[in-house]
C-alpha cells in the first residue's frame, strides 16, 4: 500500500498521516463488521468523547517532543489540577473560579518542569518523572483519601454537555488542533520549535532562543494538562486521588502512533489526533467485544510497537 | 625502486557500488604495489571514501572483486580485509571517548590471558606505549580520549592502524588535523613504512603533499577513475582540470578593494570559558581579517565568543561601539553571524529542508510580525538558492542529501537573508572541493565590497593569504601578533603560530 | 575546561587509592545520619540487614539497567517482566507440580523478553523508550491473563530458602546481590562486551569499523537485563511465596533512579556500578526509614522523587558544566 500511495505525489508526512487514516478506517471497518453496537450513535459519541480528552492531554506531549523533550508528568498534572480545580469549586460555588485555578495549577507544573529542564539541566525523563512522583505525593495527600462529588451542571456542561448534538469537548479538540496547527505551522515560534528539536546545538548557533521556546513548550503542555484535567473532572463528576492514572500512557501513544519521532523535529498536531482516534477506537472495540481489561496494555503495547517500527522501516526504505 | 614488475599487494578490479539512486562507483579498478604511495585525488562526491570503504570490507560492492598478489579473494566485512593486512586511518574519528588510549588502540584486538579470557591490561598498555614512543607522542596510555585534542586524537587514529601491523595502510586525509611538526612525524612514518614494503593509500586535497608523499596519482571523478600517473609526470593544473573536467579558473586573488570603513567589531581584553586570554583585535567594515594559527590555539573559542557561544570572563565585545550582551539570539540581532567549523553538527538541521535551514536565522527580521507565511518564506528561500547558485532541487529538499559545498552555501546564505553584517567564518573550505571552494572565496570577496566585515579562521596558511587583507596569529589561547597586509606570507605567520621549543 | 588534565575515572582504570568521592556517597552518608536520628529503629543491626536484603531485588535490576543506560538505552519493561515472570514462576511450578520447571520457566520468559527487547532496539532500531514501553505492555497484560482465574500462590518452601535462609549467617539474597555485582564489575571492566558497552554508549560506529558486532552486543545487553530480571523474580517468588501480575510495578524506575543517582545517567560513557550499589542503598535507606516513620506509601513515593531529582541537580551544579 505505501508504493500505491508513493504514486499519489505527496510530501512525506503527508503520506505517513493519510496513512494512519487508512489504517485508521480499515480498524473502523472491521469493527463495525464484527460488532453491531459500533456505529451506534451513543457509540461513537462516545468514543470522541474519550479521544477528545486524550488528544487534549497529547497535544502539549507533542510540542514538547516535538521540540526534543519529553513529559512524563502529565497525567499526575491532571490529577493534581483536577483535585485543586475540585475543592476550589465546592468552596466558592463558582465554576469559573475552578477553571481558573485548574489552569493555574497546570501552568505552573508545566513551568517548573521547563525550569528544571532548561535551567537546571536536568534530563527530561528524569526531570518530568521526578515531579510526577511529587505530583502523585502531593494529590494523594491533599485529598487525604477523600473524593469530591457534585459540581454545578454550568461546569459539567463541560465534559458531559452536547451542542449541535455533538460533544463539547470535541469542539474543543477540533479548536486545540486548529489553534494548535496555526501557532507551529504559521508563527515564527512554531518554526523556532521545530528547528530546536531537529538539531539543538544548530539552532542555538542560529540565534534561535531554545532555552525559552524549551522552556515555552513545557508550559503549554502543562497548561494543556490543566485544560484536560476540567474536561476529566467534568466528565466524571468527581475528584479522588489517583484519577487519571492511565491517561499519561495514551497519550504517549497517540503522540508515537500519530507518528511524531521521539528525536524530536518531525511530526503534527493531525497526526497526534488520528493516533488518539486509533488508541480510542481499538480500546472502545475491546470493551465492545467485551476482551477483557487485562488485555488492553498488551494490545496498546503492541499497536505503539508496530506503528513506530513501520514508521523506522519505511525511512530507511526511502534512503533518508 | 622499480616495483611495477612485482604483483600489486592487492588490487581492486571493476569496483561498482550502488546506493539508493545514486552511482557511487563505476568500475573502478586500483593497484596498491609494497613500498609505494598511492594518491587518491578527486572532489568531494568523487567517490574516494566510498572506495576505502570497500577497500577496508566496511562496504561490499555490487560488482567487481579484489585480488592479493595477484590471487583473487574475498573480502566480505573487516574482518575479512582486516586478515588481508588492511588498516585504516579515518577522518572522522573512529575512537570511544571514554576509553582510555590503549583501549581505543586495541579496540575488538584486545589482549587477552589464556585463562579465563579476560582482557589483560598490562601488556595491552606495554604495547601501546611501544606503538605511541613510535609517533614520538608522550601522553600516558591510561588517558581518556576524551580529554585530548583534536590533533592528538589523530596520532592515535594512526597508532591504531599502526598497532596492527598492516601490509596496506589507507589513510583519508590524516594531515587535516595537524600540526606542522606532527605532520613532519608522520611523513617519517609513512618514509619508514615504505621502506618496509607497505603499501598505503592516501586520499589527500593539499597538492603540496601529493608531490612531495605520493609515487603515484589516481584521480576519481563522478565516480569514475579517469587518470592514474606516476606522481612526477602530473602537474597541479593537470590535475585539478582532471577532478573537474573542466578549466578551473584558480584566479581568483584578493584584489585591490576600495579602503575599508569604520571599526565594526572589537574585543578588548577578552578571556572566555572556552580558554582564550586577554584577546584584541578588530575588524572593519570591507575588511577581510584572518585568524590563523595552529590547531589548538585558541580560533574557534575566539569566535564562540565573539558570537556569545561561550561566555565572557573578561573583557567585552562590541559591535559599532556597543557591548555585546554575550548571547547567540542578541549577537545575532545586532548583525553577527557564525559559520561553524561543523556544518552537519552546528551548522544546519540536516532532517529539515534547505528553505527551512535557510530562513532560520532571518525569522524575526523577515517576519517580524511573529507570524510566519511559508509562500514568502519558499519565495525568499528560493531567490537565495539561485543567488548563491546552491546544487539543490529546491526549498523543499531534505538539506541531508547535498554536497558537502552545498550544505555550507545553505550556512552562509542563511546569515545573509538574516541581513548579517559581519560574518565569523570558521574554516569555511574544510572538506569542501576545490571548485567550490573557489566560489566561496568570491562570496566572501562579495560581502566584504558590499560593506561587510569578515573575520575568516583557516588552517590553511595559503588561503589565509591569499584571501585575507590582514592577520591575526593566535598562539597558546592568546593573540601572539597582527601581520599588516605587507607583511602577510606564509612564513611571518607560521612563525608567530609556533612553539618555542 | 581542565578534563585533558585530570585522569578521569574510566571505567577500565583499575582502581588506584581512593576515588573522588561521588555526590551518592553523600546522599546516603546523609540519608543515614539523619533518618537514625528521627525514625524510631533504623539504627540497628537487624533493620540494616532488613534494608540490605530488601536492596538485592532492586539491586539485581539496576545493574544491568547500569549497562543499558551506559549504551544510551532504558528499560522500562523490567518492572511488568519482573511481575510476569513471578507469575509464570507459580502457574507452571504448581500447574506442572515441578518447581524445578517453574524455575526455568521463569527463567526463559524473562530472557526472551529481553531477546525481544534487544532485537527492537538492535535491529528494528526503535527507540528504547519505545520498544521497552511496548514490551511493558505486552509483559503486563500476558502477566493479566496468565493470573486470571489461576491460582498462584503457595509455590513451597523450597523456593523459600531462597529469601530466608543464610549460608555463614549471610542471608542468602545478599550473596546472590554481592555475585552480581562482582560479575558485573568483571564484564564490564575486563571483558570485551564490557568495551562494547562502553563504545555502544561513545561512539557505535567505531564498534563496526573495528569489526565488532555492535548489533550483537546491544542484543546482548537486554538480554543479560531479561537473564537478571528472572533471578530477581526467583527472589520475588521465594519472598512472595507465589506470584502477583503487578508485584514489581514501576520497580524500573526505582531501577534507573538509582542508576541516575549513582551517577551514570550524566555521563553515560563513565558507567559506574559502585555508584549504582550505593544508589540502591540510597532508594533502599529512605524506603525503609520512611516506612518507620509510617509515612504512607504514595507521600514515600514522592519524597524519594524528591530527593532523587535534588540529589541530580546538586551533582549538576557542583561540577558538570554542560
Amino acid at each position: 500500500m505505501n508504493t500505491l500511495v508513493q504514486k499519489i505525489h505527496l510530501a512525506p508526512e503527508q503520506r505517513s498521516l493519510l496513512l494512519r487514516v487508512i489504517v485508521l478506517l480499515l480498524i473502523g471497518a472491521g469493527l463495525a463488521l464484527v460488532s453491531s453496537a459500533f456505529l451506534g450513535a451513543n457509540n461513537l459519541l462516545n468514543l470522541l468523547r474519550q479521544a477528545s480528552l486524550v488528544f487534549l492531554l497529547a497535544s502539549g506531549l507533542t510540542l514538547v517532543i516535538l521540540c526534543g523533550g519529553l513529559d512524563l508528568s502529565i497525567g499526575a498534572n491532571v490529577a493534581l489540577s483536577a483535585c485543586l480545580a475540585a475543592t476550589v469549586m465546592k468552596a466558592t460555588g463558582s465554576p469559573l473560579a475552578g477553571c481558573a485555578v485548574g489552569l493555574a495549577s497546570g501552568l505552573l507544573v508545566g513551568a517548573v518542569n521547563g525550569l528544571l529542564v532548561t535551567r537546571v539541566r536536568v534530563p527530561p525523563f528524569i526531570a518530568t518523572y521526578g515531579t510526577l512522583w511529587i505530583l502523585h505525593g502531593l494529590t494523594y495527600w491533599f485529598m487525604a483519601g477523600d473524593t469530591i462529588h457534585g459540581f454545578p451542571p454550568a461546569f459539567r456542561f463541560l465534559g458531559s454537555g452536547y451542542w449541535l448534538g455533538v460533544p463539547v469537548p470535541v469542539f474543543l479538540m477540533f479548536g486545540v488542533l486548529a489553534l494548535g496547527t496555526l501557532f507551529l505551522q504559521y508563527t515564527t515560534m512554531g518554526q523556532e520549535i521545530y528547528a530546536t528539536g531537529s538539531n539543538t546545538e544548530a539552532a542555538a548557533l542560529s540565534g534561535v532562543p531554545v532555552l525559552n521556546r524549551r522552556l515555552l513548550v513545557y508550559m503549554l503542555s502543562g497548561g494543556m494538562a490543566g485544560l484536560a484535567s476540567l474536561v476529566f473532572l467534568a466528565r466524571l463528576n468527581s475528584a479522588e486521588g489517583d484519577m487519571g492514572e492511565a491517561l499519561t500512557l495514551q497519550a504517549v501513544g497517540a503522540v508515537l502512533i500519530g507518528g511524531t519521532s521521539l528525536f524530536g523535529g518531525t511530526g503534527t498536531l493531525a497526526g497526534t489526533l488520528v493516533g488518539a482516534l486509533v488508541l480510542t477506537v481499538v480500546l472502545n472495540g475491546m470493551n465492545l467485544l467485551a476482551i477483557s481489561a487485562n488485555w488492553q496494555p498488551l494490545i496498546t503495547g503492541v499497536i505503539v510497537i508496530v506503528s513506530v517500527a513501520a514508521d523506522a522501516l519505511s525511512r530507511r526504505r526511502s534512503g533518508d | 625502486m622499480n616495483h611495477v614488475a612485482q604483483a600489486p599487494l592487492l588490487s581492486l578490479k571493476g569496483i561498482t557500488k550502488r546506493f539508493t539512486g545514486v552511482l557511487a562507483l563505476d568500475q573502478v579498478s586500483i593497484d596498491l604495489h609494497g613500498g609505494e604511495v598511492h594518491m587518491l585525488m578527486g572532489e568531494n562526491g568523487a567517490g574516494k571514501s566510498t572506495l576505502m570503504k570497500v577497500l577496508c570490507g566496511a562496504y561490499q560492492p555490487d560488482e567487481g572483486h579484489f585480488e592479493s598478489e595477484g590471487r583473487p579473494v574475498q573480502v566480505r566485512s573487516t574482518a575479512d580485509a582486516q586478515r588481508l593486512g588492511v588498516a585504516v586511518i579515518f577522518q572522522e574519528y573512529s575512537l570511544v571517548p571514554h576509553l582510555n588510549i590503549a583501549h581505543n588502540i586495541y579496540l575488538g584486538r584486545e589482549p587477552r590471558r589464556r585463562v579465563p579470557g579476560l582482557i589483560d591490561h598490562g601488556r595491552m598498555h606495554r604495547e601501546a606505549r611501544s606503538v605511541l614512543d613510535r609517533l614520538g607522542l608522550d601522553i600516558d596510555t591510561h588517558r581518556v580520549v576524551e580529554g585530548l585534542g583534536v590533533a592528538q586524537q589523530q596520532m592515535i587514529e594512526i597508532a591504531k592502524a599502526l598497532s596492527q601491523h598492516a601490509r596496506i595502510l589507507v589513510l583519508d586525509e590524516p594531515t587535516a588535523a595537524l600540526s606542522e611538526r606532527e605532520t613532519e612525524r608522520l611523513f617519517e612514518v609513512i618514509a619508514d613504512l615504505k621502506r618496509e614494503g607497505v603499501a598505503m593509500a592516501y586520499i589527500s586535497h593539499r597538492m603540496a603533499e601529493v608531490f612531495s608523499l605520493g609515487d603515484r596519482v589516481t584521480v576519481l571523478r563522478d565516480g569514475k577513475r579517469v587518470a592514474t600517473m606516476p606522481a612526477g609526470q602530473a602537474s597541479a593544473d593537470e590535475l585539478v582540470t582532471l577532478m573537474v573536467g573542466r578549466k578551473v579558473d584558480m584566479s581568483y586573488h584578493r584584489g585591490e578593494r576600495p579602503a575599508c570603513g569604520p571599526c565594526v567589531l572589537e574585543l578588548r581584553g577578552a578571556s572566555s570559558t572556552g580558554g582564550i586570554r586577554d584577546v584584541s583585535l578588530k575588524v572593519h567594515a570591507g575588511e577581510i581579517v584572518g585568524l590563523a594559527g595552529l590547531v589548538g590555539s585558541g580560533r574557534t573559542e575566539v569566535a564562540r565568543a565573539i558570537f556569545g557561544a561561550d561566555a565572557l570572563t573578561a573583557g567585552e565585545v562590541l559591535v559599532h561601539g556597543e557591548r555585546l550582551k554575550g548571547r547567540p539570539t542578541d549577537s545575532r540581532s545586532k548583525g553577527l553571524g557564525l559559520i561553524p567549523e561543523s556544518r552537519k553538527q552546528q551548522g544546519l538541521a540536516l532532517a529539515r529542508t534547505v528553505g527551512d535551514n535557510l530562513l532560520i536565522s532571518g525569522l524575526r527580521k523577515l517576519f517580524a510580525s511573529g507570524l510566519y507565511r511559508p509562500r514568502q518564506a519558499l519565495a525568499h528561500a528560493s531567490s537565495m538558492v539561485s543567488t548563491m547558485r546552491i546544487a539543490t532541487r529546491g526549498p523543499r529538499q531534505l538539506s541531508r542529501h547535498l554536497s558537502g559545498g552545498n550544505q555550507q552555501k545553505i550556512v552562509i546564505g542563511k546569515w545573509l537573508l538574516a541581513g548579517t553584517r559581519i560574518y565569523l567564518f570558521d574554516e569555511p573550505t574544510r572538506g569542501i572541493d576545490v571548485g567550490a571552494k573557489e566560489e566561496i572565496f568570491r562570496l566572501i570577496d562579495k560581502l566584504v565590497n558590499d560593506g561587510c566585515a569578515v573575520l575568516m579562521i583557516s588552517s590553511e596558511l595559503g588561503e589565509v593569504v591569499r584571501v585575507c587583507d590582514r592577520a591575526y596569529v593566535m598562539k597558546e589561547k592568546r593573540v601572539a601578533g597582527v601581520v599588516a597586509r605587507a607583511d602577510l606570507d606564509e612564513t611571518n605567520l607560521l612563525r608567530l603560530a609556533m612553539h618555542h621549543e | 575546561m581542565s578534563k585533558a588534565n585530570r585522569v578521569a575515572l574510566t571505567a577500565s582504570l583499575p582502581r588506584r587509592g581512593l576515588p573522588q568521592l561521588p555526590g551518592v556517597a553523600w546522599l546516603l552518608l546523609a540519608l543515614l545520619l539523619g533518618l537514625s536520628a528521627v525514625a524510631p529503629g533504623f539504627a540497628s543491626a537487624a533493620n540494616a540487614l532488613n534494608v540490605a536484603q530488601q536492596a538485592t531485588l532492586l539491586l539485581l535490576l539496576a545493574l544491568p539497567m547500569t549497562l543499558i543506560v551506559m549504551t544510551e538505552g532504558l528499560d522500562l519493561s523490567m518492572g511488568a517482566s519482573l511481575s510476569l515472570c513471578t507469575v509464570v514462576l507459580a502457574v507452571v511450578s504448581l500447574g506442572s507440580g515441578s518447581l524445578a520447571l517453574g524455575i526455568a520457566a521463569a527463567l526463559l520468559a524473562a530472557v526472551l523478553i529481553g531477546l525481544l527487547n534487544g532485537v527492537l532496539i538492535a535491529w528494528l532500531e526503535l527507540p528504547p523508550f519505545v520498544a521497552t514501553l511496548g514490551t511493558l505492555g505486552v509483559a503486563q497484560g500476558l502477566a493479566l491473563v496468565l493470573a486470571e482465574g489461576r491460582s498462584t500462590s503457595g509455590v513451597g518452601d523450597g523456593l523459600a530458602t531462597l529469601w530466608n535462609g543464610a549460608v555463614m549467617g549471610l542471608p542468602v539474597p545478599l550473596l546472590f546481590a554481592a555475585a552480581a555485582w562482582g560479575l558485573f564489575h568483571v564484564l564490564l571492566h575486563h571483558t570485551r562486551f564490557g568495551v562494547a558497552v562502553i563504545a555502544l554508549g561513545g561512539n557505535r560506529e567505531a564498534l563496526k569499523l573495528a569489526g565488532m558486532n555492535e548489533r550483537g552486543s546491544l542484543i546482548a545487553v537486554y538480554a543479560l537485563g531479561g537473564l537478571f530480571v528472572g533471578l530477581a523474580a526467583l527472589l520475588l517468588g521465594a519472598r512472595l511465596g507465589g506470584g502477583h501480575p503487578t508485584a514489581a510495578i514501576g520497580m524500573e524506575f526505582d531501577a534507573i533512579a538509582a542508576v541516575a543517582v549513582g551517577g551514570t545517567l550524566f555521563e553515560r560513557g563513565k558507567g559506574s556500578l559502585g555508584g549504582t550499589v550505593l544508589g540502591v542503598l540510597a532508594v533502599g535507606v529512605m524506603r525503609n526509614g520512611l516506612n518507620l516513620l509510617s509515612m504512607p506509601s504514595s507521600l514515600q513515593v514522592a519524597a524519594v522523587g524528591a530527593v532523587v531529582i535534588v540529589a541530580l541537580v546538586v551533582d549538576a551544579l557542583r561540577g558538570q558544566q554542560h
